[in-house]
């Protein structure tokens, strides 16, 4: 894990960085993130300029191209004195891949640097750094988490989100492997689709034996990858961030 | 021996479509890495070897030649005979001429990932020298004339009643394959008789220890003791990366391969061969000769892909591997499959032949993780791929819709018009979320990809109906 | 260019000077030995008889040999058997002694019921028994019957891998041929099942005594 300072943040302000696969594809998941960050008293800032962290380029090895929308990425944030992701891994790139792909530009490095200092994953700053706990009469909801890869090895995020599903009233049944990969990773999804959906039904067949109806994930990208293959299962596939809205609502 | 992304894609269907396989995988490879874990619960101050064990690792890499010639003089004082080899085909004509000069007709081999990558008994047979794979698995696998699927499980993807078949086929009984006692038992009448009569053993070197110019051999079943003791030549093909400077930094290594690789504290023969039988020894080798093969393993020292050569074979990535656990070992077509295989098969055994293994990997980090040196491979995963890039070697038409789909991230405005232009595009197959496409028109097969949501995140943003009330 | 010469010149190019790390100090503090090396051995089916000395070693020797109805067994002419008249003690087996006796040792080793050796050392963390070859010490006699006997004395029992490795004497050469033997040959590559006896012996009996 690389361990990167993390500055505690002053000001009741955050900038959202809602990820291009939220804001296109699942942007129900960046309602309920601002819904949640206002809910824990901040104020969030939408800066409309962003687009894509860029680590779809970067992890199908196109180095130039990710590090122009690094370096873009880097210039929109920076001003902000928190950054939020509903996505452990476009946080992980940020916070982790980042100083390295700049290693090149010693002052982007820096700023990059900077940046990484002050960007959070939403489970992490929620319980970490906001110290949210929600109130009320809980119902009990039974659960499982997946934990995304680059999220709990990158970041090593694991207990934060349990953390933040039991103060609302989840029951965790663990899988047997909770952080088994669900079979996206990004491109490899379509260029290798027969082993990445028997990864799918695999981590799906683990949910299913846990013997629960929701399967949890604080990464969008697990999320629409495990959702396409749910037709027809009882099991249902959602993001932390809207659940956590919905009963604290 | 390839794997261009439609061979990898195919071997992979085929393994995922095979439903006792995928239960011996996911059994086999689930209860090597429990074992693994339990044995290192138990060890004290794990985390701390493992680091420092990667420290002695990379530093021996760095003055690899020092410890190379260290051992060359310590293993010819010993008696033993040196031999240096540029590529497969130095090491084959070293290893067919010693044969050849001692008349031998048969050698018995004692698992080895080196002579695998250098196709040693294809070269033997072709001379007219047998050469019989020791190891159980290795053996029904070679009676199997198939090539070894794991690392240390190389017939993980047999039954045994594929087992009792082979085995019965040779030794011309029938054998019940529920009786592995009795199966084990032919295995080693036959075994045994071929290890009595042959005129030479060659073996691989799990490590060789410089201080002392000793080859190391660690087994379970005892066939590299048989190999090494028994015929009166000894061969020992090794990688020059796996050479370790002292006896005391062995220890580590021997104590993290038993663990890593099978979960055990150590193997159950760890077997250190110090030159040929001295006077006074009442039995051994007359004769001990050992191959050292670079193959391009010094050409990767002082790259990015240095870290690599750290490795030590143990096959726990492999283990936690998700791809691994789906595909199997035979859709890599490599003697090293799994994580490990998908970085150093480009990388040793050309990346022309093997362009898709550096995409057999979701970068999830698995390996990494249970690596007991550390080795970063999601990074030379990446690493890889960048190289493709750069050298252009991947699909035009990958390029260029990765480059537009850059160029279109870089202009916000841009994504705008293209997202909106895709939503009117996607209308006539987007129901719930998913995009019911036609199957010969998905890539993801039978997995429905999503749909771009009726309103983007920032459109409602800017309509100003998410402004706090 | 040789091999040798173009594969060195290549590392040389490359090569730079960094610390070597010291030796790894063993963490292992068992309070007794004994009970640990009889637990691991043990976990891996080995088998451990415990006696007072070595009289009451032998005792157990003979006790083994009965049990397995051995008639031929293979002695290493090595501490502490080389002090022992075995063929007088058992006469109702076949002895190969070591160095001693003639006949073709492998061919013997090749058919005989039990191997008997003594040990260089002992890992207790491991269950491990080290042999060595030289005189008097035969590969094949610890390797090829389907049982093996070693005599143990609890003297020779070292914590683990790291404190054996630290106490080697770097003067003396190492044999030509050195076994850590971890408990009796196995496999488990049919379907990940264990089997006793694939190449090694079947049985590993490790008589310590005090
Ligand atoms: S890369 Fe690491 S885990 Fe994989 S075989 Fe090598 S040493 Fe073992």
């Amino acid at each position: 894990m690389e361990e990167v300072e993390l500055k505690m943040t002053q000001s009741k302000r955050v900038a959202l960085c809602v990820t291009c696969l939220v804001d296109q594809v699942v942007p129900e998941i960046g309602v309920a993130t601002v819904q949640l960050l206002r809910r824990a008293g901040y104020e969030v800032e939408f800066p409309e300029a962003q687009t894509c962290c860029g680590q779809p380029f970067f992890n199908s090895g196109f180095r130039e191209q990710a590090t122009d929308l690094a370096k873009r990425t880097v210039e929109i944030f920076e001003p902000f004195e928190a950054v939020v992701l509903p996505s452990g891994s476009c946080a992980a790139m940020i916070r982790v891949e980042y100083p390295h792909l700049l290693e090149e530009w010693p002052e982007w490095q820096h700023r990059a640097e900077e940046l990484a200092a002050k960007t959070y994953e939403l489970s992490e700053f929620l319980v970490n750094y906001a110290d949210w706990i929600p109130r009320g009469d809980f119902e009990e909801i039974r659960l499982t988490y997946h934990d995304s890869c680059h999220m709990c090895r990158l970041l090593g995020l694991r207990d934060e989100p349990r953390q933040l599903l039991e103060r609302v009233g989840g029951r965790i049944s663990e899988m047997s492997e909770s952080d088994r990969c669900c079979g996206f990773g990004g491109l490899f999804s379509v260029r290798m689709p027969e082993v990445s959906n028997a990864m799918t039904a695999e981590k799906l067949h683990q949910a299913c034996d846990a013997g629960v109806e929701a399967l949890v994930t604080s990464d969008p990208g697990c999320l629409t990858q495990m959702r396409g293959l749910t037709e027809g299962s009882s099991i249902k596939v959602e993001h932390i961030a809207t659940v956590l809205e919905e009963v604290t609502r | 021996m390839t794997a261009t992304l439609s061979e990898f894609r195919q071997r992979a269907k085929t393994a995922i479509e095979d439903v006792r396989l995928q239960g011996a995988l996911d059994g086999g490879t689930g209860k090597l890495w429990e074992m693994r874990r339990l044995t290192f619960e138990e060890l004290p101050n794990s985390d701390a070897l493992r680091d420092h064990f990667k420290a002695i690792r990379s530093a021996t890499l760095r003055n690899l030649v020092e410890h190379l010639e260290t051992f060359e003089k310590n293993a010819t004082a010993a008696g033993a005979n040196v031999h240096w080899a540029r590529d497969g085909t130095d090491a084959r004509e070293i290893v067919i001429s010693i044969a050849q000069e001692h008349g031998v007709k048969l050698v018995t081999k004692s698992k080895s990932m080196a002579t695998e990558e250098i196709h040693l008994n294809e070269a033997l047979a072709e001379v007219g020298v047998e050469a019989i794979e020791t190891d159980l698995g290795e053996y029904i696998v070679q009676l199997a004339e198939e090539t070894p699927s794991h690392i240390i499980a190389p017939a993980i993807h047999k039954t045994r009643h594929e087992a009792a078949e082979l085995l019965g086929r040779e030794s011309g009984r029938s054998l019940s394959p529920d009786d592995l006692t009795t199966l084990t038992g032919e295995a080693r009448k036959l075994l045994r008789k071929r290890f009595l009569t042959a005129g030479m053993g060659i073996s691989g070197g799990n490590m060789i220890v410089a201080e002392t110019g000793s080859v190391v051999l660690v087994t379970n079943e005892g066939n590299a003791r048989m190999v090494t003791s028994v015929p009166p030549v000894h061969i020992a093909v090794v990688g020059i990366e796996k050479i370790i400077p002292t006896w005391d930094a062995a220890a580590i290594w021997l104590s993290l391969l038993a663990r890593s690789a099978s979960g055990q504290p150590l193997s159950i023969y760890t077997s250190v061969i110090t030159g040929p039988s001295r006077a006074g020894d009442p039995d051994g080798t007359g004769e001990v000769h050992i191959v050292l093969l670079d193959n391009g393993r010094s050409e990767l020292v002082g790259t990015k892909y240095e870290e690599v050569l750290q490795c030590i074979r143990c096959g726990a990535c492999l283990n936690v591997c998700p791809v691994y656990r789906e595909a199997g070992g035979h859709s890599y077509d490599s003697p090293y499959p799994g994580p490990i295989g998908a970085v150093v098969t480009p990388l040793l055994l050309g990346r022309e032949n093997y362009e898709a293994l550096p995409h057999a990997s979701s970068l999830c980090g698995a390996c990494k993780e249970v690596c007991p040196v550390r080795i970063d491979l999601p990074r030379m995963l990446l690493e890889l791929r960048a190289d493709q890039v750069a050298e252009r070697t991947i699909p035009w038409k990958e390029r260029k819709a990765e480059e537009a789909g850059a160029f279109v991230f870089k202009h916000e405005k841009l994504m705008r018009f293209m997202t909106n232009a895709a939503r009117l595009a996607q209308r006539p197959f987007s129901r719930d979320g998913k995009l019911h496409l036609p199957q010969r028109l998905n890539p993801a097969l039978e997995r429905q990809l999503p749909a771009l949501a009726k309103r983007s995140f920032r459109e409602m943003w800017k309509s100003g109906e998410l402004e706090e009330k | 260019m040789s091999a040798r010469e173009e594969i060195l010149e290549r590392l040389r190019r490359k090569a730079s000077n960094v610390e070597m790390p010291g030796a790894w100090q063993s963490q292992r503090n068992f309070p007794d030995l004994a009970e640990r090396f009889t637990a691991s051995l043990t976990a891996v089916r080995g088998e451990v008889r415990r006696a007072e000395n070595l009289e009451a070693a032998l005792v157990e020797v003979g006790t083994i040999l009965e049990e397995v109805s051995a008639k031929t067994v293979v002695a290493n002419n090595e501490s502490p058997l080389s002090d022992v008249a075995l063929a007088e003690r058992w006469p109702e087996c076949a002895w190969h002694i070591v160095g001693q006796s003639s006949g073709d040792l492998r061919e013997f080793c090749a058919g005989a019921d039990v191997g008997l050796s003594g040990v260089e050392a002992a890992l207790a963390e491991t269950g491990s028994l080290v042999v060595h070859s030289g005189v008097g010490k035969s590969r094949l006699a610890t390797l090829l019957p389907p049982v093996h006997i070693a005599l143990v004395p609890v003297s020779c029992l070292a914590p683990d891998i790291f404190t054996w490795t630290a106490s080697r004497n770097q003067e003396a050469p190492m044999p030509s041929n050195l076994n850590l033997i971890s408990g009796p040959s196995k496999s488990a590559d049919i379907e990940f099942t264990l089997t006793l006896g694939v190449h090694g012996p079947k049985r590993l009996v490790a008589v310590l005594y005090e």
